[in-house]
């Protein structure tokens, strides 16, 4: 299995690939902060009781008043700017991950069932598409927010009705095509039901465009995520985001402690630069046209 | 002795105007454009008798895979009869359907798209038989038998479609086809997408086939010479209609008509010296969205004459089992170009 | 009959080799044959055998990952192997023109039949744009497109697929090219609009003294066209020889094996003959014969030595160490 992928084309285009190493390294990275992160800091930044304002607004390490406690610095309430990041992105990358999911299991399912029994219930379906995807996700997001108020279940929830749409548009497509393909055909004269076609047919057969979108959907909902915390509209004070750190330092940027929300910024960049160079090089690899 | 397949009167529409949306429009002074159906098959009747091969050929758009896909019931027809060894099949629901789905299967034109990529080649020959029976180890039994039935071995039971060939493939799925031990198999083109070489060894695999099981076939194809060599009796198509019928010996040496006539001079032989009389067609079919009045294949016969447009030929018994659609019959006088 | 002598394209050893990740594949590996003016010559064999890869060749369309390893192309004693781009675009269309299977792979779906055919007269010949325009709803006329004058204005997609394929065949002819290379320009067409197109092709071929490689997978297409046929398969000539001879008398197994497996209404038999497997992967080549692994006749010889392509009579060659008797099959 293993020896299998090092031997593929696969692997041989990615070892040839600058930018798709480049994005790998940076996801992997990423990766460690998320699963290792709160071994990684010596400082639970939201437990109040280990904070000391003494060590409020410290510069980073390497400038004149810096502490090697705090590598990039520290905030008003004395917390690690660099454990408050590591702790951010787990949340970020929690919340763009898990909404990602959700629109893919929902908008799958929509564009299967739209793609498969075709009719006026695909029109309706493709009609809300349509609408929805005139307006940007951001304005709507943004909508639904305010409605709902801040939480992080909340942001899941605005996120996931606004990436459903991509999904069932795509798995639609492909369902149409590949339902009008002969081995569809081959399953009814087989005698089977409907529900097991597209469960053991369809399924499996409109799966790997999602791939590279669901990809590229993850950066693009952690920076709505993002924005969104740093209007005030995301996720809870309490469970801060990269977002919402950027927003918290935002007030104090030009007082000169400009650390406090410039790490935050740099960290976000470097995430969804890293997700966009990996998915591009998806793209190019599961792309059958190019090939 | 009940037929295999009678179908009578058989009729396929398809509307392809969309929804509201699609038919919207600022031009000929109405909002919605008017729907429209191409008329796929057009009143098609035949039978196909225990053990029999019955050809139908046709050029492309005729309706010969919409008459195998009818029947199949992969699309519901929209008037007519299908009987299935004397059992009306056209009103059935899917769960009533499953066991006549055992005694008639189909085999596919296309290698590449009838088999599903993501399924193993022992998943696809079983799956008819899983469906009828749900008894695992005796489909697995049975597929072992089958894959060596149709020249396949057992490792090859394993693997994916996309590592074989055309001609695997197709035995692939014969061998699916067999596995419920069906007694008509509906075979849409199954040697079409393959080299000669290869399509020889099906063509013998299914003569085989048919002395073992006592299988009957509907076997479409647009090739003449593929159809001389296997069919009993055959039927042509043109536009959706049935225009002639008659044993094979019958139909090649003595064509009625004059479509028939004009494709079985076009179709290229490797002895062009031998050729039989030519009819030279010009034009192309016309849209089956709107079909000519009268004859359906007046715009391109160099018979054609007034009568032809203003009355459809219906089939009609000339003796000697042949069966032909054409006012000629009435006046062979004007059979001269 | 028009003099068959004198050689208009001479193909000497080419070979055409794909670098592809899974290894290299070998396309065309030797192909050797001669074209006459005026002559019309089939290129036939299985699927996979090189045939559209040795007429992409010609016209130097060979893109990576393949390349052109060694031969010569010699069109007129010019070697188009060597030929720069430059020099190849002003051939192609002028010199050489090229029928596809796919019409729409020559047609542009965004401009008007008539602007295309207008761009080719405009790079190839000095016609001014009233002379251009006469020439255009001529060649329509002449492949059989009614309403020509009207016709210039419609778009591809206006047009059925028998229809598409004659403004193809008008394009074709309208710098009057000295040679064709037509790839299976009839295997998307019914036999009816076949017989028509294939008419046409063969007239203007002849009108206009050109010459024609018409690769086809279909040996009766061949028998009603061509003077002479080359047999290609795996990449390499097995067979080489007029049209008549080669089908009624063919001396590669491999040859008499396809033409045994199309049934013969003339003589129908209960089981076709066949020839056993299938072509191998072109990547894995057997030792010695390719085709020994199907052949009825291979001997120990056969997995040992490559056959040559050898002269079996005057105009004839077959590659092949134990080749069918001659008389009749
Ligand atoms: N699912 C469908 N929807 C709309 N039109 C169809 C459909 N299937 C077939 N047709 C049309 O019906 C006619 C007959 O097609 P088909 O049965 O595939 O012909 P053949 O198999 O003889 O080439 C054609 O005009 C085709 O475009
Ligand atoms: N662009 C390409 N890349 C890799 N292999 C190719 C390419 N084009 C053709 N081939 C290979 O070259 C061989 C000959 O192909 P082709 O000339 O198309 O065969 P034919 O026209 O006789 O069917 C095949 O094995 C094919 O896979
Ligand atoms: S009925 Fe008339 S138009 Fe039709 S086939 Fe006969 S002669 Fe031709
Ligand atoms: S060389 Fe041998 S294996 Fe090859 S074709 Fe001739 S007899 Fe057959
Ligand atoms: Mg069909
Ligand atoms: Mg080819």
């Amino acid at each position: 299995m293993m020896t299998a992928f090092f031997a593929s084309e696969f692997f041989a285009n990615w070892r040839r690939n600058g930018s798709a190493i480049a994005g790998s390294v940076i996801l992997v990275i990423f990766a460690v902060i998320v699963v290792f992160g709160p071994w990684l800091v010596w400082q639970d930044p939201y437990d109040v009781a280990g904070l000391d304002l003494m060590d409020s607004y410290k510069p980073p390490a390497w400038l004149p008043g810096g502490d090697p406690r705090f590598p990039l610095g520290t905030d008003g309430q004395g917390r690690d700017v660099l454990a408050a990041i590591i702790y951010g992105t787990r949340i970020s990358v929690l919340i763009g991950v898990s909404a990602m999911i959700c629109s893919l299991v929902i908008g799958t399912f929509v564009g299967l069932v739209a793609g498969y029994f075709r009719g006026r219930l695909d029109g309706l379906i493709m009609r809300i598409a349509d609408i929805q995807l005139s307006f940007p996700s951001m304005l709507i997001a943004l909508f639904l927010m305010s409605a709902f108020g801040t939480g992080i279940d909340k942001v899941l929830i605005a996120l996931t009705a606004v990436g459903w749409v991509v999904y069932a548009r795509t798995v639609r497509g492909q369902t149409l095509s590949e339902s009008g393909r002969e081995y569809v055909q081959a399953a009814r004269v087989a005698g089977l039901r409907n529900a097991k076609i597209i469960r053991r047919h369809i399924l499996p057969n409109v799966t790997t465009p999602l791939i590279v979108v669901a990809t590229v959907q993850v950066g693009t909902f952690i920076l709505i995520e993002a924005s969104l915390s740093f209007l005030g509209v995301g996720v809870p004070i309490t469970q801060p985001s990269l977002g919402l750190l950027i927003k918290n330092g935002f007030d104090v940027l030009f007082s000169g402690l400009w650390w406090v929300s410039v790490f935050p910024g740099l960290f976000i960049m470097a995430l969804v630069f890293g997700i966009n160079l990996f998915g591009d090089f998806l793209r190019d690899e599961l792309n059958p046209r190019l090939k | 002795m009940t037929a295999m397949l009678e179908v009578e009167k058989l009729e396929q529409k398809f509307d392809v105007s969309g929804g509201l949306l699609d038919r919207l429009s600022f031009s000929g002074g109405r909002i919605l454009s008017p729907r429209r159906v191409v008329q796929a098959v057009n009143g098609v009747s035949f039978d196909v008798q225990q053990g029999e091969v019955l050809a139908l050929v046709g050029e492309s758009g005729c309706g010969k895979s919409t008459v195998a896909k009818t029947i199949a019931r992969i699309h519901n027809p929209t008037g007519g009869t299908i009987r299935i060894d004397g059992q009306e099949v056209q009103g059935l629901s899917d769960r009533e359907l499953l066991p006549v789905r055992s005694k008639m299967q189909m085999i596919f034109q296309d290698p590449y798209a009838s088999l599903n990529p993501r399924q193993r080649v022992r998943d696809i020959v079983a799956e008819p038989l899983l469906e009828q029976t749900g008894n695992r180890a005796e489909a697995r039994d049975k597929t072992e038998a089958l894959l060596a039935r149709v020249g396949l071995n057992a490792e090859h039971a394993g693997r994916y479609p996309h590592q074989f060939s055309g001609g695997q493939r197709q035995r692939i799925g014969i061998a699916r086809a067999l596995s419920v031990n069906p007694r008509l198999i509906i075979a849409d083109e199954p040697v079409s997408a393959l080299d000669v070489s290869i399509q020889a060894q099906i063509l013998n695999l299914m003569m085989d086939l048919r002395d073992e099981f006592g299988l009957a076939y509907l076997f479409i194809s647009h090739d003449l010479s593929v159809v001389h060599h296997i069919a009993d009796r055959v039927a042509v198509m043109y536009l959706g209609f049935m225009v002639e019928t008659a044993p094979r010996d019958t139909l090649f040496a003595m064509p009625r008509h004059p479509y028939t006539r004009a494709l079985l001079s076009a179709a290229p032989t490797l002895d062009p010296a031998k050729k039989a009389r030519q009819i030279e067609l010009t034009g192309e079919v016309p849209s089956a969205l709107s079909l000519p009045s009268g004859c359906c294949f007046r715009t391109r016969c160099p018979f054609a004459w007034d009568r032809c447009a203003a009355e459809r030929p219906a089939l009609r018994d000339t003796g000697d089992g042949q069966q032909v659609a054409c006012h000629l019959i009435d006046e062979p006088e004007r059979d001269k170009p | 009959m028009k003099d068959m002598t004198e050689t208009l394209l001479r193909v000497d050893d080419l070979r055409t080799h794909f670098h592809t990740f899974a290894g290299t594949v070998k396309a065309v590996d030797g192909v050797s044959f001669s074209l006459a003016k005026g002559e019309i010559m089939g290129l036939v064999g299985e699927s996979g055998g090189g045939k559209s890869v040795v007429g992409f060749s010609i016209l130097g369309l060979i893109d990576s990952p393949g390349r052109i390893e060694s031969g010569q192309i010699l069109f007129d004693g010019e070697d188009l192997a060597k030929a720069s781009e430059d020099r190849m675009h002003k051939i192609r269309g002028k010199e050489i023109a090229m029928i596809f299977q796919d019409p729409m792979t020559s047609l542009n779906p965004l401009h008007p039949i008539g602007r295309q055919m207008d761009e080719m007269l405009r790079l190839h010949t000095d016609l001014d744009a009233r002379g251009r325009r006469a020439r255009c709803i001529r060649m329509l006329e002449d492949v059989g497109i009614s309403q020509a004058e009207d016709r210039l204005d419609s778009y591809p997609h206006q047009f059925s697929g028998g229809m598409r394929q004659r403004v193809v065949i008008a394009i074709a002819m309208l710098a009057e090219p000295r040679l064709i290379v037509a790839d299976e320009p009839t295997t998307a067409l019914d036999v009816t609009i076949q017989a028509q197109i294939l008419k046409l092709i063969r007239r203007q071929v002849r009108e206009h003294g050109a010459s024609m490689i018409l690769v086809t997978h279909d040996l009766a297409v061949v028998a009603e066209m061509a003077d002479h046929i080359t047999v290609l398969y795996c990449g390499k000539v097995v067979e080489r020889g007029p049209t008549r001879q080669v089908i009624d008398d063919p001396r590669h197994p491999y040859t008499a094996g396809l033409i045994a497996s199309i049934p013969d209404p003339s003589d129908r038999k209960h089981r076709l003959d066949q020839i056993p497997g299938a072509v191998p992967d072109i990547r894995k080549l057997p030792r010695g014969c390719n085709f020994r692994d199907r052949c009825p006749r291979a001997q120990a010889l056969c997995a040992e030595r490559e056959p040559d392509l050898e002269t079996q009579e005057p105009g004839r060659s077959a590659a092949c160490h134990f080749p069918v008797e001659g008389g009749g099959t």
